[in-house]
């Protein structure tokens, strides 16, 4: 009697509900037909699914915590120290990065330009300032995903000694899709987010990278986008 | 209907409640599961006696070797990783310094706990020996107060772990030199009795 009712109720909501459909006419019917046991299994795969899915979400792209903001970049100082969080650790693991030591080096990224507004492949942004101290650093582009294929690799970065720098010390790296006079880095490919990364080498900053502020890192100007 | 549901509601509870122990247990099982981690990809390089090149930067037309298996690499620095097992005796990584900036990581699988720069070599060697605590204790009981030992002991909090080799090169013309100086580096096992000499892959064959 009870079963005979239930199966309508069940496929009603399984018709509204597009890829969760099938679960959940199966858990309804399970629940409906041995209540204690259905409910344990309804618990079990609950618990399961969503323990397994929100931890490959959180550790499948970045970093999730362990960032210190400076402007519009993000340093992460312990992402390779012995004392990371296990989420650091997860996403290491998984990637197969080895990561700066702080002894080592530092290193920050930026997804955002200074305004807050997304990198984009198709925009000209001027990164220019000075950085803090360091041995060695280098500044990097790259996109999402592997590289393009038939795209040529021009330069995927500047370092330190080949930047071209004005009279008193700083630089400006144009990341741009087109030719520009002067440190042009080509955007890795021609269109969608990208990141920039600078590694600081042999740097005193990694180990107080509270103490940096907006002024001691490159700044990220947004100068006009193609389309 | 009432109690159907409140029995609805404790049971999603609890899923919730699971799901909190099982997300933990995953993050926390990955770094041990994982086989794609750097500990695991670096282990093949534990029978030779220099870095193996996990990332060599391009060279005039070259484009990086397919071995790069880092993420994101840096296209201006060349990697190489020796890989320890610390129950076949102390790792020993010797390193000359050269005109480009090295830099020498001990990783565990926690992640590095020692890194050190060819600025604290002394007379450009660089030489680094990974122990375990009762190694340690050997070594300065061994230690022969007229002659000094000049290597840097580290004590590693794990058997198993890597050493990675950087080596920055600020122009291009440098990368050639820069994927040699990785190669330049040893990585040898010091047997208590015998030199680090040619008897470390034939020992290390053996303790398998």
């Amino acid at each position: 009697m009870r079963r005979a009712i239930s199966a309508p109720v069940g496929r009603a909501a399984a018709s509204d509900g597009a890829p969760q459909g099938g679960a959940i006419r199966f858990v309804r019917t399970l629940w409906r037909k041995s209540s204690v046991a259905g409910l344990a299994v309804y618990a079990l795969g609950l618990g399961g699914v969503l323990g397994l899915a929100s931890a490959d979400w959180a550790t499948r792209g970045g970093y999730p915590f362990g960032g210190v903001q400076v402007g519009a970049w993000t340093a992460w100082p312990r992402a390779g120290a012995a004392s990371a969080d296990p989420y650091t650790r997860a996403v290491n693991a998984r990637r197969g990065e080895i990561p700066l030591a702080v002894g080592e080096g530092l290193l920050m990224t930026a997804s955002v330009d200074d305004a807050g507004q997304a990198l984009d492949a198709t925009c000209t942004y001027r990164i220019g300032g000075g950085t803090p101290p360091a041995r060695a650093w280098t500044i990097t582009v790259a996109g999402r995903g592997s590289r393009e294929p038939g795209r040529p690799a021009l330069r995927e970065g500047f370092t330190s000694t080949e930047v071209l720098r004005t009279a008193d010390g700083r630089f400006a790296v144009v990341l741009a899709p087109d030719v520009q006079p002067g440190n042009w880095l080509p955007s890795p490919r021609a269109r969608g987010p990208v990141r920039l990364a600078l590694r600081l080498y042999d740097t005193p900053a990694a180990a107080s990278v509270g103490s940096l502020d907006r002024n001691a890192v490159p700044a990220i100007t947004r100068l006009g986008c193609a389309s | 209907m009432r109690v159907v549901s409140l029995r609805v509601v404790y049971a999603t509870l609890l899923g919730l409640v699971l799901a909190g122990i099982v997300h933990i247990a995953a993050i926390l099982a990955i770094p041990v599961l994982s086989e794609k981690d750097a500990i695991s990809r670096a282990g093949t390089s534990e029978s030779l006696d220099h870095p193996q090149s996990i990332y060599t930067v391009a060279t005039g037309d070259d484009p990086s070797p397919p071995e790069a298996w880092l993420p994101i690499p840096d296209p201006a620095v060349a990697v190489g990783v020796c890989a320890y097992d610390l129950s076949d005796g102390p790792m020993r990584v010797s390193a000359r310094t050269g005109s480009l900036s090295l830099s020498l990581a001990a990783h565990a699988r926690r992640g590095a706990f020692y890194a050190v720069t060819d600025q604290a070599a002394v007379r450009g060697a660089l030489d680094l020996v990974i122990l375990t605590r009762a190694q340690y204790d050997e070594a300065l009981a061994d230690d022969d107060e007229n002659d000094p030992s000049r290597d840097v002991r580290i004590v590693a909090p794990d058997t198993r772990g890597f050493v990675v080799v950087r080596v920055i090169a600020g122009l291009p013309s440098q990368r050639p030199a820069a994927n040699a100086a990785v190669q330049g580096v040893s990585c040898t096992t010091d047997t208590p009795t015998d030199e680090p000499a040619g008897k470390d892959s034939s020992g290390k064959g053996a303790g398998r």
